[in-house]
């Protein structure tokens, strides 16, 4: 997909992701004899967040990875010391970090950048060439009110994607539980942890997606394209994944104590994905 | 069997509903319409042309029904041949597996037969060898043959303290002259040896590898090179059972204690006075005090009352604990060495005229500070040993200043157990091979030739009676060619015998010969990896998984397009009946069996003949390794068959990310057993990637188009994943993975037996598995045919009874009822296990040979005025029916297994119906992840099921399940059915992968299922070979005969019994299903 006015894309796109996504479900019955063509036509295109271009983004864009980073190594001997009191008191650090980064760089839930998915075609006008790419410029839900006409105010979706980020926390708990976190044992570290991955990799999405059902089908399906959030969240996952990897090793360190190497493993790709999703590399790529 | 279709099928288009099928075929519209056309004949028999032209249609009808018949059996036919070549390849492959394991574990894993002969006081090895009988050199001594006297030598001493100083390598005790934290901390030893050489000396000990403390205590006891597998009576137990020192001083009366390590209590249990002795954990390497302390705490008190025992053992780790922890260079082990001189200081000070004192260490350390391996600085230890009573002489005065390097006059470790029994007056320990110690029986001027001479002939002669029982029981030959150690025996009773005149140190000397020349053989027979064979195996393997991979890339093909299309069946058929034969039929995939047999075979048989006989005329016993080269050139031939036709190198790559996630799954595991602790945690390992599976398919429904099938496969993830953390609570840890493992497989971690509360999960999963298969089945409307009495009676009758064996079993070792007559319980519950294995496998298999399909055929009006038959259960009609194979194999391993691993197997049978959705959902039926995801699941339920790769978590119990006492063959099956019940279920499932949710027209169906079995045996044999690699290349390693070693064996074991599972229950499984099938159904393959 070629780098082009995110503004004009945007609406040929969505018509042609309005189209598949409509023509889905007469496809749909035919399972038995169609399953090997492409499920691509059948999932509702989503395009790639578009940060805003304002210099305060650009600042934030660079400065909130940096200062998580830099958080992370400055912690990093406590954490292993005491990992729930650590995790425990940078957590509100962290979510501020986010919630800042948010709002000065995301595109609000629904607005243009945000990449409308086939649901965004209810929506009023999509792709309305008099959209600018700044935030709340335009109608559209924000991340808990899909009500159409009203403005969303940036710090109410952020509120609200919070709470939502809080809900999505047990999940995450289990599915840390269900790949092999102690369940009977340390639960104050497995859920600090999901927190923690909540707030880095899911948080931004449901800034930008809302309760979007057809965006998060496609980030679920991995057919959303690169970009800040996407890229953080895939990265955010497999670090945290990779991050299992030394915890049975006999070194008897400290560090390979639950949960710090999923939460180094988290951070590292979290902000490795975010960085190279947002970049000229992978922007707008699909898997 | 007749067939009922008459006209040709009318081509009805089927309308949405997806399970059943329309095909004119039915037992009653057979007889319909005979009837009608009887009818009907007779009504019009008048009319002559219609009669003619009557005649005319019936002929070619009959004619047609003729070709139909001549095509069914020449495609029946046709299956068969290309089932045979199937399971030729499978054989070809299991050859590959066998002599590639073979090969590698000969030269590696080194047996020893542990010979179950004792010596007796009464019998000295002098009277009944080879020599003139009756000829002593000492002549008769007080006391002699008791052991107040001394058995086979004058004793010297009452009783012996035993101080072992774990990992005391020489250099620690001698003057070195630099400023190392280790050197010249421990003075006392050597200090005292060169001041007063009567009463003490210092020399090098060498160990024999593996330098672990274990296989040190066994040679230090015993006088033998232990290796890793002692062939002896007990094969799980760590116990010594053949003689040894300590067995001889319990067998004549002397009372033992013991301090420190507590691995002496598992080696010798029971041996030890338990009012006095103080065992210590000897596991924390971060705790370099409690032992020594508790040792030097309790030695003192015992010396002061030394009528309380006779030998005194303590065992110190603090110094081997310093070397882990922190390397020999550091203040800690300065501190560590000075705390001993002072300890063996103070002790030597308590010492006795009767009593001996002797320091050693088992073995030394590398310059990090582990041992292990067989590195000089690992087997260099010291030996010192001290009395007040001035004993020790030297032959030469220059050896009274102790060694100054190890290189110099070591001793064998194995040389302390003549020495020590000699001098205690006990028989030596009839497997020893090691000689005494020269300054313990030269006497104090260093002159007592004849002393000497007699202490090596009689240890000499214990040898020679050894080595004789040895080659008896393993059939070797014993040559006496010169040089040969038989030769050197005869030369030196010929010295003894011979003149009158007799020279004392040359016959000391001629049997000192002896007894090296003798150890040097045995070493070369026991201690020796032999890498040749390692590396041939190796290779043999490697290139055993390529060619498995090359097979399961050359099948499959474009017969998927074809399989569900009617048309092209319909128009093939008419074809092959205008006269085309069937040979036409064979696929491409078939000619590749034929091909890969035909030549394997041309390539092994001369290769093998030729090394067989080669080895005849050489009479070298090298044959195998014939085997191994024929084996080699068997895969490049059928390598180069198999290129001629297909680009492989290019196929074996995987496609697409299934393929990747596979590929993964296997090296990643496969590179992790390079890892000790990526080994002991292997369960965690498998529930992380059966969790992870189960996510990406979850998020992979998502591209699903259509809704339903979305949440269907988003459920059947979930479940997946869910039931796998649910299994992995049931745990047997490792001793390895304390302490951050409970285990909860039985009822305590010090028990066998299980917890009340779980004798309830075998009847939970009798009250809900079979309705669960049910509900799997009616879906597709599959719950048809016999599979309601089967599932629903037979197997739930199973499950009951193996729920009700455990109860009893329980019942029976709690003694819960009392007042019966002894063994009811016992009785009963074993008849029980036998009705449920007679169920499994005898009913089972007779059910699985005759059952009809699970459809059933209904005529149902769908137009008005016009019938139509529908046969239920059509579009799962193999699956459906090949499932009852699994669960008879479920049924049989429930029993087998202890109640949790019964509820694990259940569990994974419910993962297995879930995971054939998820892949017929998800359009991945054909990718190599199915297989490879079942292959991982049954080794999660391995460990599931209460198992480790480790000797010791065998349940060798379970063999007295269905018999009362050890039948073979029986006793090994049920232990193998036991302990591999995850595998083989799984292996046993395979081809549902391939076979779930497809109808009776697909083709190529054995061909997938091999391929599918390819792939699944591929996983096996990756790990195999991996784990082979693995223990070769670190057969140096600290960790090799705990871990390393335990998983390459179960490895190996696991790869032959699914190639034989493969071979013997899975295609021919699918043999008896297509036959039975296409029996019904007529001949799609």
């Amino acid at each position: 997909m070629p780098l082009v006015d995110p503004v004009t894309m945007s609406s040929s796109i969505a018509k042609g992701g309005v189209a598949a996504a409509r023509s889905s479900p007469s496809a749909a019955t035919g399972k038995a004899t169609t399953t090997s063509s492409s499920p691509t036509t059948a999932v509702a295109k989503l395009l790639p967040v578009q940060l805003q271009q304002t210099p305060a983004s650009q600042y934030t864009r660079h400065a909130v990875p940096a200062l998580l980073a830099a958080l992370f190594v400055a912690r990093f001997q406590s954490l292993v010391a005491d990992p729930v009191a650590t995790m425990y008191s940078s957590l509100p650090v962290v979510a501020a970090l986010q919630m800042a980064y948010a709002l000065a760089c995301l595109p609000i839930a629904g607005a243009a950048g945000s990449g409308g998915a086939g649901a965004s075609a209810r929506k009023p006008r999509p792709g309305d060439k008099k959209k600018t790419a700044g935030s709340g410029s335009s109608a559209g839900g924000g991340g808990g009110g899909d009500a159409a006409g009203r403005r969303p105010y940036p710090p109410v979706t952020a509120f609200l994607s919070l709470i939502l980020t809080a809900l999505a926390t047990p999940f995450l708990f289990a599915a840390m539980v269900l790949f092999g976190a102690p369940l009977l044992t340390h639960p104050a570290h497995t859920l600090l942890c999901a927190a923690h991955l909540a707030v880095l990799a899911l948080f931004p999405l449901f800034y930008v997606h809302g309760v979007d059902t057809a965006a998060w089908a496609a980030v679920a399906a991995c057919q959303a394209p690169f970009d800040d959030t996407f890229g953080g969240l895939v990265g955010g996952l497999a670090g945290a994944w990779l991050g299992a990897v030394p915890i049975p090793l006999d070194w008897d360190r400290a560090w390979q104590r639950w949960p710090v190497t999923i939460l180094a493993g988290l951070y590292a790709g979290y902000l490795l994905g975010r960085a190279l999703g947002g970049s000229w590399l992978l922007w707008g790529k699909k898997f | 069997m007749p067939k009922p279709k008459t006209a040709p099928p009318i081509a009805t288009p089927t309308p949405p509903t997806p399970t059943p099928s329309k095909r004119r075929k039915a037992p009653k519209s057979e007889s319909e319409y005979a009837a009608i056309s009887a009818q009907f004949d007779a009504a019009k028999s008048a009319k002559a042309e219609e009669d003619a032209l009557r005649d005319a249609e019936r002929e070619k009808a009959s004619v047609l029904e003729w070709q139909r018949e001549a095509l069914e059996s020449a495609r029946k036919a046709s299956y068969e041949a290309r089932w045979l070549w199937t399971v030729g390849v499978w054989a070809w492959m299991l050859c590959i597996h066998v002599v590639g394991i073979g090969l590698f574990t000969g030269g590696f894993l080194l047996a020893r037969l542990v010979l179950d002969d004792k010596s007796s006081c009464d019998a000295p090895p002098t009277l009944n060898s080879t020599t003139r009988r009756g000829l002593d050199i000492l002549g008769p001594w007080a006391g002699k043959g008791t052991v107040e006297g001394g058995c086979w030598h004058p004793k010297t001493f009452d009783r012996a303290v035993i101080v072992l100083i774990d990992a005391l390598r020489y250099d620690f005790t001698v003057p070195v002259d630099d400023n190392a934290a280790f050197h010249n901390a421990f003075p006392f030893m050597y200090d005292t040896s060169l001041a007063s050489p009567n009463n003490a000396f210092l020399r090098p000990f060498i160990a024999d590898p593996p330098t672990a403390t274990m296989q040190r205590l066994k040679g230090l006891t015993t006088g033998t090179l232990p290796t890793f597998i002692d062939l002896g009576s007990s094969f799980a137990g760590t116990a010594i059972e053949e003689d040894n020192l300590l067995m001889q001083f319990r067998d004549a009366g002397k009372r033992i204690v013991h301090l420190g390590d507590d691995t002496w209590d598992s080696l010798f249990p029971g041996y030890f006075e338990a009012n006095l002795s103080r065992p210590y954990d000897s596991f924390n390497v971060r705790d370099l005090h409690t032992v020594d302390d508790g040792v030097i705490e309790h030695i003192f008190p015992l010396m002061r009352r030394k009528g309380d025992w006779d030998v005194l053992i303590g065992h110190c780790l603090g110094v081997d604990h310093a070397g882990h922890r922190y390397g020999p260079e550091h203040v800690e082990m300065t501190k560590k060495l000075r705390q001993m001189d002072t300890f063996i200081r103070d002790l030597a000070a308590t010492m006795d005229e009767k009593t001996v004192l002797i320091v050693m260490g088992d073995h030394g350390m590398d310059e990090k500070g582990d041992h292990g391996g067989e590195s000089d600085d690992e087997v260099e230890a010291a030996l010192w040993m001290y009395s007040p009573k001035p004993v020790f002489g030297r032959t030469d005065p220059q050896f009274i200043s102790p060694p100054a390097t190890a290189k110099l006059r070591p001793v064998n470790q194995i040389d302390l157990v003549p020495t020590l029994a000699l001098l205690l007056g006990i028989p030596i320990p009839f497997n020893n091979l090691g000689r005494p110690i020269e300054e313990a029986f030269a006497g104090p001027t260093g002159k007592a030739w004849n002393n000497l001479a007699a202490a090596e002939r009689t240890t000499a002669a214990g040898i020679q009676r050894y080595q004789a029982s040895y080659s008896a029981a393993r059939g070797i030959e014993q040559a006496s060619v010169p040089g040969s150690p038989a030769d050197l025996w005869t030369q030196a009773e010929a010295l003894v015998s011979g003149s009158n005149k007799r020279d004392w140190a040359a016959v000391y000397s001629a049997f000192a010969t002896y007894q090296q020349e003798n150890l040097k053989r045995f070493k070369s027979l026991w201690a020796r990896f032999d890498l040749t064979n390692m590396i041939l195996g190796i290779a043999i393997m490697a290139l055993g998984v390529i060619t498995l991979l090359v097979y399961v890339a050359s099948g499959g093909g474009d017969d998927d397009t074809a399989v569900d299309d009617p048309e092209l069946d319909r128009a093939e058929k008419s074809l092959q009946m205008q006269g085309i034969t069937a040979d036409e039929q064979a696929s491409a995939s078939t000619s590749i069996d034929k091909r890969i047999v035909t030549a394997a075979l041309v390539g092994a048989v001369p290769v093998f003949l030729g090394g067989v006989v080669q080895s005849l005329v050489s009479g070298a016993s090298d044959w195998y390794r014939g085997a191994g080269v024929a084996v080699l050139t068997s895969i490049v031939a059928v390598l180069v068959a198999l290129f001629r036709a297909e680009e492989f190198v290019f196929k074996i790559m995987p496609r697409t990310f299934w393929g990747w996630l596979a590929v993964v799954f296997t090296l990643s595991q496969s590179i992790g057993f390079a890892s000790n602790s990526y080994t002991i945690w292997e369960d965690s390992i498998l529930l992380f990637f059966v969790t992870t599976f189960g996510f990406v398919t979850a998020l992979s429904a998502f591209r699903l188009p259509s809704l339903p099938d979305r949440y269907l496969s988003i459920y059947h993830s979930i479940l997946f994943v869910l039931l796998g953390r649910v299994a992995s609570f049931s745990k047997l840890c490792r001793e390895e993975q304390m302490p951050y493992c409970t285990s909860t497989y039985y009822a305590s971690a010090t028990s066998s037996t299980s917890a009340p509360w779980q004798l309830a999960i075998p009847f939970l999963i009798f009250l809900i598995l079979p309705t669960i298969v049910k509900a799997y089945l009616t879906p597709t409307r599959s719950y048809e045919g016999l599979a309601p009495v089967w599932i629903g009676y037979v197997f739930r009758t199973g499950l009951f009874l193996s729920a009700a064996y455990w109860a009893l079993d329980a019942a029976d070792n709690g003694n819960w009822v009392q007042g019966l007559p002894e063994k009811m319980f016992r009785n009963i519950s074993v008849y029980t296990a036998q009705i449920v294995l007679g169920l499994a496998f005898v009913a089972g298999t007779t059910a699985f040979i005759w059952a009809p399909p699970c459809v059933s055929i209904i005529t149902a009006a769908l137009k008005p005025g016009k019938a139509q038959v529908v046969v239920l259960g059509h579009a799962n009609a193999h699956g459906a029916r090949y499932l009852f194979l699994p669960l008879n194999f479920l049924a049989a391993c429930f029993l087998l297994s202890k109640p949790m691993g019964g509820g694990a197997l259940g569990i994974m049978m419910w993962q297995i119906l879930s995971l054939l959705e998820i892949l017929d959902l998800n359009s991945l039926t054909t990718s190599p992840i199915g297989p490879i995801i079942l292959a991982v699941l049954g080794n999660f339920h391995f460990f599931k099921t209460g198992h480790q790769a480790t000797l010791s978590s065998i349940q060798w119990d379970s063999a007295f399940i269905p018999l009362f006492n050890l039948r073979y063959p029986w006793s090994p099956v049920v232990v193998a059915l036991n302990t591999f019940a995850g595998q083989i279920l799984a292996t046993v499932a395979v081809p549902l992968v391939v076979l779930w949710k497809i109808n009776p027209a697909s083709k190529g169906v054995l061909d997938r299922v091999s391929r599918a079995l390819g792939t699944f045996v591929a996983f096996f044999a990756v790990e195999s070979l991996a784990t082979m690699a693995w223990a070769g290349w670190l057969r140096r390693h600290l960790m090799l005969f705990r871990v390393f070693s335990p998983r390459f064996m179960t490895a190996a074991i696991v790869l032959l019994i699914v190639d034989v599972v493969g071979i013997a229950v899975t295609l021919t499984g699918v043999r008896c299903n297509t036959l039975a099938i296409s029996d019904v159904f007529g001949w799609a393959e």
